[in-house]
């Protein structure tokens, strides 16, 4: 009896993911469904360095960009279908994350930060006038398929259960990796990093695989925007945005914790797409007033994160149900 | 307790979104045409202007303007061909973003049913929009975007009315030859861009275009828009010493390297802008002492009082206050050859107006640009879209190439400034 409440809003929330696309099927809210995914696999991705390790890297655009142009560029050089650039995105990114990881972790707190934007904003203006990848005009993928494999669909639902699989695949390695002496580590290096080395956490090693992993996730993300939207170019991957938005959404709905980015994307994204829909066609920015006034009521009142709130909600409402 | 109401509120207004579209109801007999410009974010200005000429458009088209002569469509009230149907315009904003245009251009094709769709200013945010038209079959003018490479990849469903980045090139190179033939020494060029694509894809088709016409570059000085200090460039230039710089630049660069020019007295022969910042509102002002006879393209001009062209002019005036730019007049013209195609399609079907598309030949009389025509190729540009040049003659752009538009006498070499 004891497993079934920590269960059953897992099984509530995968039956809901699962079944979104036969309730709303309409193109656009499919569209809206892949982008909520999305945002939620990025600022998963990013949450295992950002949330669990405490090390709030505002530079995730660098992989998420990597893995974006590999697909397209594999396609534009050698025809391939763009699934086959993922590999190459991940050990770009890999190669990437232990490159940077070895210096910028000898900083910390905000140093660490601005080092990791900086490093996005050089390859983003590298990538812009780097004539292989397109320069500034960027790489577009197949118009039309020559098969299921290019992954051009017209329709949006393969991408929603593609981007859901992979969504699934990293919530159940961040759950395992929650549980295992990996995961106390980063904790324990989040609290306090004097007190963790102290107690025999190789805290350099850790923080350098926790971003390894980090990357790996965030570059397969960026092959999926790229794959779906069959265009990339150096502000959509390398931008400063794409990193501040993995950022927000992990934030919003709680960093460090497991559902936190998912619930995050969850509030994140309708809201984006509703002020857009309701604001947009207007032209006076209506749509980032009412956004932004949004994000500071959240911040004002429980800046940390939804998830945070709910947790002190629940056992109230355990309590008031079981007092009788 | 308070956050918690926030979160319901937030909660309540996703749920409300997801009905909201499903509550919108088609009107019957009007055409629809969706409209994805960026009307936030850095390209704003350019989205609104040019948002603003199309209801300007539209209104020629749906009332009866019978005073702007062989203007198609004006002189009825809505499209004749379909008992009078009105054009209805359903604007949305993708703020720059591609991903954005993308899921924009889904929604309108979907959600909100349109027959066309128009768009997006941005080169990236056009390659991802025509290629959702391209998959939903539904005809997508692109009003103006500059990358070549939109059209030409295959597309059935994808036209643009503007000249592009080979056409003005060659315009250039018209021009040079013309002047060569009038005993101006040209024997080399150089050209000076901004990084980003616009300026990149400007100046790449300038370099093949003067190769193709034995014209030598002597140097190419790609720059960053945002620079402060632009000197290095300028002696670049002095020391190669070429006889034409053409600039590719956005507004505060243009700018800086006009008064930088003057500052460290170097005078080029002749300095031609490639629109963008040599035509933004503040560029006259801020030069006008420092770059007297600089050159500048433009497919629009103002024209005669009395002519189609100043009424319609008149007509953006009195609702925005400003002069109609080349960009949104540009815009405006791709407008009016979709209106004409929707009419003589007779039908809302979006095969119908792809076919009238395809059969679209419009005269110089009938435009209100400077173009030859407008008649699309089998990859969807237009093949008769074509520039002016205009110069700057104390405080306006005067027309002055070629000869039988012109409105004033080119200047050869240009004046400068003081020093």
């Amino acid at each position: 009896m004891n497993k079934i409440p920590a269960l059953s809003p897992t099984v509530l929330l995968a039956v809901a993911l699962l079944i979104y696309p036969l309730i709303f099927s309409g193109a656009f809210y499919l569209d809206v469904g892949v982008t909520f995914l999305l945002a939620a696999i990025s600022a998963s991705a990013w949450n295992i360095v950002g949330g669990y390790a405490g090390q709030v890297s505002v530079g995730h655009a660098m992989f998420f960009g990597l893995g974006a142009y590999a697909p397209l560029l594999c396609y534009k050089l050698y025809g391939w279908t763009p699934m086959a650039g993922i590999p190459f995105g991940i050990a770009a990114s890999v190669a990437l994350a232990i490159l940077i990881g070895i210096p910028t972790f000898r900083l910390t707190g905000h140093y660490f930060s601005m080092a990791t934007i900086a490093v996005a904003e050089l390859i983003r203006i590298y990538f812009g006038t780097w004539d292989l990848v397109g320069a500034a005009i960027g790489l577009q993928g197949p118009a039309t398929a020559r098969g299921w494999w290019d992954l051009t669909f017209r329709s949006e639902l393969p991408y929603y259960y593609i981007f859901l699989t992979v969504l699934a695949v990293l919530l159940s390695f961040t759950y395992l990796m929650e549980r295992h002496r990996f995961g106390y580590y980063l904790r324990a290096i989040k609290v306090g990093e004097r007190a963790a080395r102290s107690l025999g956490v190789p805290v350099q090693q850790t923080k350098i695989r926790a971003l390894v992993l980090s990357a790996m996730f965030t570059s397969v993300a960026g092959s999926l925007y790229s794959v779906k939207t069959g265009f990339i170019d150096p502000e959509s991957g390398f931008g400063i945005l794409v990193s501040v938005q993995m950022v927000i959404i992990a934030a919003l709905g709680g960093a460090g914790r497991l559902y936190g980015p998912l619930i995050g994307a969850l509030i994140l994204i309708p809201l984006q797409t509703a002020t857009n829909t309701w604001f947009g066609g207007g032209g006076t920015g209506l749509t980032f007033i009412v956004y932004g006034g949004i994000i500071v009521l959240i911040a004002r009142y429980e800046p940390g994160g939804i998830y945070d709130l709910w947790e002190q909600i629940s056992p109230r409402r355990w309590r008031r149900k079981h007092a009788s | 307790m308070k956050g918690f109401r926030v979160l319901k509120a937030v909660a309540a207004a996703a749920t409300a979104f997801t009905f909201y579209a499903a509550a919108q109801t088609n009107a019957a007999e009007s055409v629809k045409i969706g409209i994805i410009w960026p009307l936030t974010g850095n390209a704003a200005a350019a989205g609104q202007a040019s948002k603003a000429a199309a209801e300007v458009a539209a209104d020629i088209v749906n009332n009866a303007h019978p005073e702007l002569g062989d203007l198609p469509l004006a002189k009825t009230a809505g499209l004749p061909n379909m008992g009078g149907a009105k054009l209805e315009l359903i604007f949305v904003d993708h703020q720059g973003n591609p991903s954005l245009a993308q899921q924009l251009a889904t929604r309108l094709i979907t959600q909100d049913k349109v027959h066309v769709l128009m768009g997006a200013y941005q080169s990236s945010c056009s390659f991802t929009a025509t290629a959702v038209a391209e998959r939903y079959g539904i005809p997508f003018m692109v009003g103006e975007s500059a990358a070549g490479n939109i059209t030409g990849r295959g597309f059935k469903w994808v036209f643009r009315g503007t000249p592009i980045a080979s056409d003005y090139a060659r315009t250039y190179m018209r021009f040079f030859a013309d002047m060569k033939k009038q005993g101006k020494k040209i024997d080399s060029i150089a050209i000076v861009n901004e990084n980003t694509d616009y300026g990149t894809s400007v100046a790449d088709a300038i370099v093949e275009e003067a190769k193709k016409a034995n014209v030598p570059v002597a140097l190419r000085i790609p720059y960053s828009a945002s620079s402060t200090d632009v000197s290095a460039q300028i002696l670049q230039l002095k020391e190669k010493n070429p006889d034409v710089v053409i600039f590719i630049s956005y507004t505060a660069d243009s700018i800086l390297y006009m008064k930088s020019m003057n500052n460290l007295q170097y005078k080029p022969p002749m300095v031609i802008g490639d629109d963008t910042g040599f035509s933004d509102p503040s560029f006259i002002p801020a030069v006008a002492d420092a770059a007297q006879g600089a050159m500048n393209r433009s497919a629009w001009a103002i024209g005669k009082p009395g002519s189609t062209t100043y009424k319609i002019n008149e007509m953006y005036k009195a609702k925005t206050g400003r002069d109609l730019d080349d960009t949104s007049a540009r815009n405006m013209q791709s407008f009016f050859a979709l209106a004409d195609a929707i009419n003589r399609a007779g039908s809302t079907d979006p095969e119908k107006i792809r076919e009238a598309l395809t059969k679209t030949d419009l005269k110089p009389e009938q435009l209100m640009m400077g173009y030859q025509g407008v008649k699309f190729d089998e990859t969807g540009q237009n093949i008769l879209a074509a520039t002016y040049l205009i110069q700057l003659h104390d405080k306006s752009y005067e027309l002055v190439w070629p000869d039988n538009a012109a409105t004033a006498k080119l200047q050869w070499p240009m004046t400068g400034g003081k020093n």
